[in-house]
């Protein structure tokens, strides 16, 4: 008896001290979840604030910056996650705020940044056993680089035949070699519209380069060499251009929407980790 | 959230000490020393107890407010002053208005501190801020050079700054220059050289005169350009027109009529065209040679939070 109401006496006071802060923690916590992010900010800011300890540090820093994130405010959100990620010495909450980081590049699209933390990462001792996220992470870093062959080499690295990486060979597939459209097109004007698909716009090229084509070797047999010079240079030449220019045009607008659709697809209907 | 007063829970304990039989225990110089602690512990409590105290949610806001969160802060602020009555308080909150942009509810609470506060003069200097950079926004300074000449919004602590502010908004709109001797003399010497020119340029602008330009242009295809500064495109001109009109007159000479014809459209298309090219680059030009100006005082004038001193208490 006498036991118990000494360790009780002296747990009281402790407890009800950090109780506090628990309190506070679980209210921002509460508004976290319930999407109200700029109160929520508020209330880990004043956790934080009165937080002498420092015990709640990572916790705070680290969901200041994913409400950061969620309301787009990318450069506040990369500066509270690095302060998270100064604020603990364990690895797995380092490694944690370290992705976030990666995760909040990719989104304002500052990809080399991302390659880089991820590279920096690799180098480090402290996380070898974790080569397979780090792969993971890359291959998502080339999905918004565009370079899905890249992306399918690092999924693959992960696992064989891993979701993303079946994702990445369709979007491969279905892509449009913009190589390739210029090069029909300079034997054929009008032909690598067909390729992209731009029927009409192929016919368009086609019966442009072949009027004026016409034309220019008609003045020239006809010995009219100013006017065959005109209109082969003024004409013929400026649609031939323009029909290369427009295969190159189309099938690199192709090759956008294309990665677009994936995106797309990945945002919506993809169910893994994702930025 | 629920909190235990913390006194009450010391009278509390102490009570139900006093009950126990085990009350005598105190006098054993162990539970002694016990006791002593669990006082010292009970009486750490207070400060952190409450996190939404006043006190706790003033210094909480001038936390934000030295971070830079002023749209937290004022919020902070406004739950605090609901209790209390402080003017400094009351100042950063007007402030953090200020500092976000919203000048309209700046200035208003700015004027709520006029009068029986001793930071008046601070407010005043502010208020006349907040108005310079409404105006600064809607680029018209009518109103606010109007609440200068007022009685009630004076201040002879910040008179010179606010006068040199009223001077210095005559640089953003299109407004008369004040005279010279009235203008200068409120300028530092560190600022004068700068300011002096600043002065020179608004007064006398250096545009080029579009319809020069036009009639250069009429006389020697391409003049008029190289005179609005643009001289690969006025030698282009005049080539192209020289041509045109050349291929015409051949064309003419070899009785090819169609075609004589045709370079003579082209080349009285490329004559007009030219002028009228001349004209509306002209304008261009006057256009960015303003633009560039005005940039340049706007980026002068904000580096130096317009020449205005920056008040102590803020920013501690």
């Amino acid at each position: 008896m006498r036991k118990s109401l000494i360790i009780l006496l002296l747990v009281l006071p402790v407890t009800i001290l950090s109780q506090n802060l628990f309190t506070q923690l679980s209210y921002a916590d509460s508004l976290f979840k319930n999407k109200n992010y700029f109160d929520a900010i508020t209330e880990y800011k004043r956790l934080m604030f009165f937080d002498n300890s420092k015990s709640f540090s990572f916790i705070t820093n680290f969901n200041i910056a994913k409400c950061y994130k969620a309301g787009g405010k990318y450069e506040e959100a990369i500066k509270y996650f690095s302060k998270a990620e100064l604020s603990t010495d364990n690895s797995a909450q380092k490694y944690r705020a370290k992705i976030e980081i990666v995760k909040v590049n990719l989104l304002r699209k500052t990809t080399d940044r991302a390659l880089q933390i991820l590279n920096e990462i690799e180098r480090t001792e402290e996380f070898n056993q974790l080569k397979d996220s780090i792969n993971y992470w890359k291959g998502w870093v080339y999905i918004f680089k565009d370079e899905w062959k890249l992306a399918k080499s690092y999924f693959d690295k992960v696992e064989k035949g891993h979701t993303l990486s079946k994702i990445s060979s369709n979007v491969l597939k279905e892509k449009y070699s913009v190589t390739f459209a210029k090069l029909i097109s300079y034997i054929v004007p009008g032909s690598g519209q067909f390729y992209t698909g731009n029927i009409l716009s192929g016919l368009m090229s086609m019966a442009y380069n072949m009027i004026f084509g016409y034309l220019t070797v008609k003045a020239f047999s006809e010995d009219r060499f100013f006017d065959g010079a005109l209109i082969g240079s003024l004409l013929w030449l400026r649609f031939y251009r323009g029909n290369i220019q427009n295969a190159e045009k189309f099938a690199i607008e192709k090759n956008i929407a294309i990665s677009n659709n994936a995106l797309k697809f990945l945002q919506y209907e993809y169910k893994g980790d994702k930025p | 959230m629920t909190q235990f007063p913390t006194i009450y829970l010391t009278v509390n304990k102490l009570r139900l000490i006093s009950k126990n039989p085990y009350f005598n225990l105190l006098k054993k110089p162990f539970y002694k020393i016990l006791f002593f602690l669990l006082i010292m512990f009970s009486s750490v409590k207070p400060q952190i107890s409450n996190i939404n105290s006043p006190d706790n949610r003033l210094k909480f806001a001038n936390y934000l407010f030295n971070e830079k969160d002023y749209l937290r802060a004022l919020n902070e602020y406004k739950e605090y002053l609901k209790q209390n009555q402080n003017d400094t308080a009351y100042f950063k909150y007007a402030e953090s208005f200020l500092r976000i942009g919203r000048f309209e509810e700046a200035a208003e609470n700015f004027k709520s501190l006029f009068f029986n506060s001793s930071l008046e003069d601070e407010a005043k200097l502010e208020f006349f801020k907040a108005h310079f950079l409404i105006g600064l926004n809607s680029k018209n300074f009518s109103y606010f050079r109007n609440l200068f000449s007022k009685e009630v919004y004076s201040t002879t602590k910040y008179y010179k700054e606010i006068k040199r502010l009223t001077l210095i908004s005559h640089f953003f709109d299109n407004s008369a220059l004040p005279d010279t001797n009235e203008f200068f003399s409120t300028f530092d010497d560190s600022n004068y050289v700068s300011i002096k020119n600043f002065y020179l340029i608004k007064k006398s602008p250096k545009y080029k005169n579009p319809n020069k330009a036009g009639i250069l242009s009429a006389i020697l295809p391409g003049l008029g350009k190289i005179y609005s500064g643009k001289i690969s495109d006025g030698i282009t001109s005049f080539i192209t027109t020289c041509l045109f009109t050349f291929f015409s007159i051949d064309n003419f000479k070899h009785n090819h009529h169609f075609r004589g014809w045709l370079f003579a459209g082209l080349s009285a298309i490329t004559y007009a065209g030219n002028i009228y090219g001349s004209i509306a680059s002209t304008h261009i030009y006057n256009a960015r040679l303003k633009n560039d100006f005005n940039n340049k005082i706007k980026y002068y004038f904000e580096e130096r939070n317009f020449l205005l001193p920056n008040i102590e208490f803020v920013n501690r």
